[in-house]
């Protein structure tokens, strides 16, 4: 059944490419909601330490709020249950798609539409924030690679006002 | 643009990420049952409206979520200070 199946992405496949900057959708990936009071708990379930700092990323998990993690992972990677701790697992693979923003323009186009001062926000760093009025995740992995997870539905319109700020 | 403190992501960051959720430290009845009608009001729609120093809620709504409180000039719009929920009344 699922060879029927084909996979339709809302941004265009070809990368946006302008003067310092490249656009393009990265592969689709797993995603999980991870949520915990005691950060603990979670290492008991994956096996490895989790960022405690909101705002810090460590080996694909982020922090994004005092007991909200996002663990992004290549699909096939194998999660576990966390059946009898007290965590909560989300699958949202399917509910976002991420943008790769690269250049050494990127901070200077994704600050056409997010108010972050990217000056401070350093290699490494990963938070929720806003473009425009659309809600993203924004992880910075190097100093000129964004990666933008943003909402299916509003790919579309995010897609647009990214390369639209590129081409100015 | 105002940037506000977030005491959970413990920086300043700009204000539209935010989130006003009014006025802070209003307790919920403790035995809602015993409430007279006058209490129910004062509880549902009193609030205090000063010119000047106001105690209110914000929520990092597109950043880490929480809610948090503030203390406000109402005349300035200055931020005096943000502080986690919880905590006493600044
Ligand atoms: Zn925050």
């Amino acid at each position: 059944m699922s060879d029927a199946l084909t996979r339709a992405e809302p941004v265009p496949s070809a990368p946006f490419v302008g003067d310092g900057i490249s656009i393009s959708l990265a592969a689709p990936m797993m995603r999980y909601s991870l949520r915990a009071r005691q950060p603990q708990a979670l290492e008991t379930l994956l096996g490895v330490k989790v960022p405690k700092k909101i705002g810090a990323m460590e080996e694909g998990i982020a922090c994004l709020g005092p007991d909200e993690w996002l663990l992004r992972a290549p699909i096939g990677s194998k999660i576990v249950g966390g059946a009898g701790l007290p965590v909560s697992l989300v699958d949202i693979s399917e509910r976002a798609i991420c943008l790769v923003v690269e250049g050494p323009r990127s901070a200077e186009i994704l600050n056409a539409g997010c108010p972050l001062d990217l000056d401070r926000f350093a290699v490494g760093r990963a938070t929720r924030t806003i473009f425009e009025t659309v809600e993203i995740v924004l992880l910075r992995l190097a100093e000129d690679r964004f990666h933008v997870e943003v909402w299916r539905s509003f790919a579309p319109w995010m897609w647009t006002a990214l390369t639209t700020a590129a081409h100015h | 643009m105002i940037l506000i403190h977030c005491p959970y992501c413990d920086e300043k960051r700009p204000e539209i990420e935010f989130a006003y959720a009014g006025q802070a430290h209003i307790a919920r009845p403790v035995d809602p049952d015993s409430y007279s009608d006058e209490e129910w009001e004062r509880f549902l729609f009193i609030r205090a409206n000063p010119r000047g120093r106001h105690h209110e809620r914000w929520r990092h709504s597109h950043g880490c979520g929480r809610f948090f409180n503030a203390v406000r000039d109402t005349v300035t719009d200055k931020f005096e200070t943000t502080y986690k929920a919880g905590e006493p009344r600044k």
